[in-house]
């Protein structure tokens, strides 16, 4: 509780209040844009956090990601195109709200459900991390390896599109993790003379490419640099009472829940749980057929939900060193760049931070939910925002968090090649975040491979024969078949009928 | 125009790419420690993985997406979109070319204008105001991250040649 008071003391300080605040603000815009999200805006300061203060990055980062999370319904509720995956449903029952006139009121459920997420869910990961963690530290390196397989295997079986291409991108990720001096013998491997490559690839390069690049690029190249007009109607007025919420606790405590227990599995973020929340309210309902005619339950359901996703991926990261979505892989990249290692032991080394981040949460999500409802009759100018701008300032930050991640031109230059890659990868409809994983994950599942046969004397069977680890690894092996096995007879009850 | 399997381009694409990482993996010198596999393990796991998910990839994924084709899907980008494609790629090589050469500071107020004028696409823009969009973030990015967080930024090869001292 002293450490959680003194993180809260930290993030007051006027420095680290303002930085948070402002991120919070910028992530609320970059999500509310449609093809942003706060994960770019992590992606793009991550390289400013090099030669700031550890405290100072980390209340930049968590606002930069709770801001992203919490805008994403802006643009969902105003013109129906969710900012990001996180607030599809919310388009389903938001934007028919905002063509009947009710616009006040969808914007105020979604800053309030994002509110109400957010808050529990940091408050039960700041209870329960720290018991998870003290469990993790039971765990030998056969069940790690076995957990960060089942996690690079969990987003494979649930990102868009083939799972074998997901896998494939999976394996190439893998062997980017292996350039580099290997841990344990020091022996270099593809690195070809190259000393900017003995250190292994930048995790800032690759981001820059695959994710700000490739995206600015792609949009362009479609031509996707235009908004569709806002039918705002009154904006006007608060719109809620007190009476909605509590009409509508059932459906808000249903969400909470599920979007803690989706965030908290690795590789399902809050663009799943808010998908599976509407879908349970609808079943709920007592007039399923109104959802999608603009129904509040239907954006209290996504809307909590996909918040309450931040405090559930938030506690694998801290607890395990599992990222629970896209965004917490990024957080996970930042840790790694302060030299700090995310896991079990993170909160037992490094109690201050962990309760910092928390705290910053808490906070964030405060100052947005304050901000939202005092400025929500602007909302519409944010998606005026013009594009040419935005990317042209995006493609410069890019180059320039390259090099100074590295202080080389040769990171720059890796920049475009991963870029290049991200193209490719979106043209072969290979999805991306499985690639991610993989790169980050992969040294730690080599490492704890390796320090699993040397412990166990070369016996490869010690990762079967130990209950935990072999829990876990048919989870991997049932997170990848089970979908296959799914489709097939679906396939087949189709041809039979 | 007979439109080209993606997923067939992919497989090839990584089932070369992945032998060509079993050829170097082969190259690796083994230094065994202790019971553990050594450096080549991962590599030679994650090329065979690579290969097997081509092929299967190429079967199932391949299939469909003929079957996609046959019934007229959507290009990934026409043949404007594949020119835009082009000149962003192009305009950001030049970008990292020029920093190199002539500094970021200079690159950055240059690069962010030209930028500008291509993705405004057809858009009619202020054209004072992205001069002094690109002027103002470019210098603010420059001196914030030398002066301000002592991260040292190119000066540019060329003026270091001529012996001209930048900022």
């Amino acid at each position: 509780m002293a450490s959680y008071i003194s993180a809260l003391g930290t993030l007051f300080e006027p420095m680290n209040f303002i930085m948070l605040y402002l991120c919070s603000l910028v992530g609320c815009v970059l999500g509310a844009i449609p093809g942003l999200s706060g994960g770019l805006g992590i992606t793009l300061i991550l390289p400013m956090t090099f030669a700031l203060s550890t405290d100072l990055s980390f209340a930049m980062l968590i606002g930069m990601y709770v801001g992203g999370v919490s805008g994403s319904f802006i643009a969902a509720v105003l013109v129906g195109i969710p900012g990001s995956a996180a607030s599809i449903g919310t388009c389903y029952d938001g934007y028919p709200m905002t063509k009947k006139g009710k616009a006040a009121k969808a914007l105020t459920i979604g800053i309030t459900g994002s509110f109400i997420g957010t808050m529990v869910s940091i408050l039960v990961a700041t209870l329960c991390s720290t018991y998870i963690a003290d469990v993790a530290l039971m765990l030998g390196p056969w069940e790690y390896f076995s957990l960060c397989l089942m996690a690079i295997t969990m987003v494979v079986g649930l990102s868009n599109g083939s799972i074998f291409k997901g896998l494939l991108a999976a394996f190439f990720g893998l062997w980017l993790s292996t350039v580099g001096a290997d841990m344990v013998t020091n022996q270099l491997r593809f690195t070809f003379g190259n000393t900017n490559l003995y250190g292994g690839i930048n995790v800032i390069c690759l981001l820059m490419g695959t994710f700000a690049l490739q995206q600015v690029a792609t949009s362009y190249a479609k031509g996707n640099l235009e908004m569709p007009e806002v039918e705002a109607g009154s904006l006007k007025g608060f719109g809620l009472t007190l009476k909605d919420i509590t009409d509508n606790m059932k459906t808000i405590v249903v969400s909470l829940g599920i979007g803690l227990g989706i965030g908290f599995l690795p590789g399902m973020g809050s663009g799943i749980a808010n998908l599976i929340a509407y879908g349970q309210a609808k079943s709920m309902s007592k007039h399923p057929e109104e959802f999608g005619t603009g129904v509040d339950a239907g954006v209290w359901a996504t809307e909590v939900s996909n918040n309450a996703g931040v405090g559930g991926a938030i506690i694998p990261m801290i607890a395990l060193g599992i990222p629970g979505d896209a965004t917490t892989v990024l957080l996970m990249s930042a840790m790694t760049i302060h030299g700090l290692q995310a896991g079990p032991m993170f909160i037992k080394n490094n109690p201050d931070l962990a309760n910092l981040i928390f705290a910053a949460v808490l906070v964030s999500a405060i100052l947005i939910f304050i901000t939202e409802l005092f400025t929500k009759r602007w909302f519409p100018m944010l998606l005026k925002a013009p594009y040419h701008y935005l990317y042209s300032a995006i493609l410069m930050i890019c180059f320039l968090g390259a090099y100074s991640a590295s202080t080389s031109m040769f990171s720059v230059y890796l920049v475009l090649v991963f870029g290049a890659i991200g193209i490719l990868m979106e043209f072969f409809k290979m999805p991306g975040t499985p690639l991610m994983l993989a790169f980050i994950l992969g040294s730690k599942i080599e490492s704890y491979f390796r320090m699993g046969c040397s412990y166990a004397k070369g016996d490869i069977t010690s990762f079967v024969t130990r209950p935990i680890s072999l829990i876990l690894l048919l989870i991997a092996l049932w997170s990848v078949v089970g979908p296959l096995i799914g489709k097939l007879l679906r396939s087949r009850k189709a041809g039979g009928k | 125009m007979k439109k080209i399997n993606r997923t067939y381009v992919m497989g090839v694409f990584f089932i070369l790419f992945a032998l060509w990482v079993l050829w170097q993996t082969t190259m690796i010198p083994e230094r065994l420690v202790s019971n553990e596999p050594g450096p080549k393990l991962f590599p030679y796991i994650s090329a065979f993985g690579m290969i097997l998910m081509a092929v299967i990839s190429m079967v199932f994924d391949g299939k469909r997406e003929t079957a996609e084709n046959k019934e007229g899907a959507a290009p990934y980008l026409d043949q404007a979109g594949v020119k835009r494609l082009v000149l962003i790629m192009a305009e950001c090589l030049v970008f990292c070319i020029a920093m190199n050469y002539i500094g970021f500071w200079i690159t950055s107020m240059a690069g962010m204008m030209v930028f500008i004028m291509t993705l405004r696409a057809e858009k009619k823009i202020n054209l004072i105001f992205a001069v002094v969009l690109s002027v103002a973030l470019g210098s603010v990015c420059y001196f914030g991250f030398t002066r301000g967080f002592h991260i040292p930024l190119p000066k540019g090869a060329l003026w270091t040649a001529l012996g001209v001292k930048m900022l």
